[in-house]
């Protein structure tokens, strides 16, 4: 399994802009773009009404274990998870082998069109995330100036 | 593997405390969460449990602190459920790990279960492709307050025996002794790690 790829400016704008697309086109309240482990890639729209960072992990974990339920029941391709709500639903859709789309909206709109464009915003995303990978598998962070040594106590203990 | 977002300048960790059921991962959790101090920023434990507090699913706790300078650096705190029927979620917790707290019981009835546990984490690592070679891990002896006790002599022996031993701590978690030792160690072992590796790319 490849991990996901190292991220720069171009990857991020196009993942931004194709979050941005699907919200306006779907009136969507919120849609992040997250990692199957659980953290939070990328996110757009009415973020101050949800904990992002908690979602994610938990519809991370909830999209495998769902199809880790279905594997167990002959079921290979499996695609979204889908819950309905009495004021905002959640879609959860798969974009790769390491990315999740999860995109957050009003009951009263239609999951139809919500997957409809959700489909777009994944196979757009999913090919900038395939050249990211291609970009330089070798690139990476300049970590070396760091010392370490600062890193001995990052966390503190309150008196 | 850590999810570096040169764009944002983002680093996102995700650490796993694993171990034998009842051994101390969730109150690990709940210590760093109550105790912590001058983070960046501490977001809600969030415990998946049964209706009797045992871990179902996971707990999480995301917590931002100044780690590098430049980088926002996020850590992401798990546990997994210790029991053994809970094995295939401790798989999906388990993915895209990049640090692992191996939280063991002392008291000396409970080391089968800690060895068990151990095994089990070293064969779920192979099911996700991954060894413990790899994976910068510490081991946490828990509840060294508790009479019955085995020594720590004996725990090395039994769960760090190998050609390279990891760092391991005595705690008493409930008491947050040994809590923030073994936190920070494994925090640095993992900037270590992303440092040589960094190191050797950019060579």
């Amino acid at each position: 399994m490849a991990g996901l790829p190292q991220l720069i400016d171009e990857d991020i704008q196009c993942l931004d802009g194709a979050l941005g697309d699907l919200l306006e086109r779907s009136e969507a309240t919120a849609a992040l773009i997250i990692d199957k482990g659980g953290p939070l890639i990328c996110q757009r729209g009415d973020l101050e009404r949800y904990d992002t960072t908690t979602i994610a992990a938990l519809a991370a974990g909830s999209f495998c274990a769902t199809q880790a339920i279905a594997e167990r029941c002959g079921e290979i391709n499996f695609s979204s998870i889908y819950q309905q709500g009495d004021h905002t639903s959640i879609l959860c859709r798969n974009i790769d082998d390491n990315l999740l789309l999860i995109v957050l909206f009003r009951a009263a709109l239609s999951v139809g069109a919500i997957k409809y464009y959700g489909d777009s915003a994944a196979d757009l995303i999913a090919t900038q995330l395939q050249k990211a990978q291609q970009r330089d598998p070798g690139q990476t962070v300049d970590l070396v100036s760091m010392n370490v040594l600062d890193a001995a106590d990052v966390f503190r203990k309150g008196t | 593997m850590a999810i570096i977002n040169q764009a944002t300048k983002e680093l996102q960790v995700k650490i796993v405390y694993y171990g034998p059921g009842k051994g101390g991962k969730t109150t690990n959790l709940e210590q760093v969460h109550a105790n912590v101090k001058d983070v960046k920023e501490k977001g809600k434990l969030v415990s998946l449990a049964t209706s009797s507090d045992r871990t179902l699913f996971f707990d999480f706790l995301p917590i931002e602190a100044m780690a590098i300078k430049g980088f926002k650096t996020k850590f992401q705190l798990y546990t997994v459920p210790g029991q053994v029927i809970y094995n295939t979620t401790r798989q999906l917790v388990l993915r895209g790990v990049d640090g692992i707290v191996f939280v063991a019981d002392s008291q000396y009835d409970k080391m089968a279960e800690n060895v068990e546990s151990f095994q089990n984490l070293e064969e779920n690592l192979i099911s996700q492709k991954l060894n413990l070679a790899q994976i910068p891990y510490v081991l946490q002896y828990n509840k060294r307050d508790l009479p019955n006790v085995a020594p720590v002599e004996y725990m090395e022996f039994l769960l760090n025996n190998r050609e390279v031993q990891a760092p391991s701590f005595g705690s008493a978690a409930a008491k947050c002794e040994g809590v923030f030792e073994t936190l920070n160690m494994i925090t640095r072992l993992l900037l270590n790690k992303f440092i040589n590796e960094s190191g050797r790319k950019t060579a």
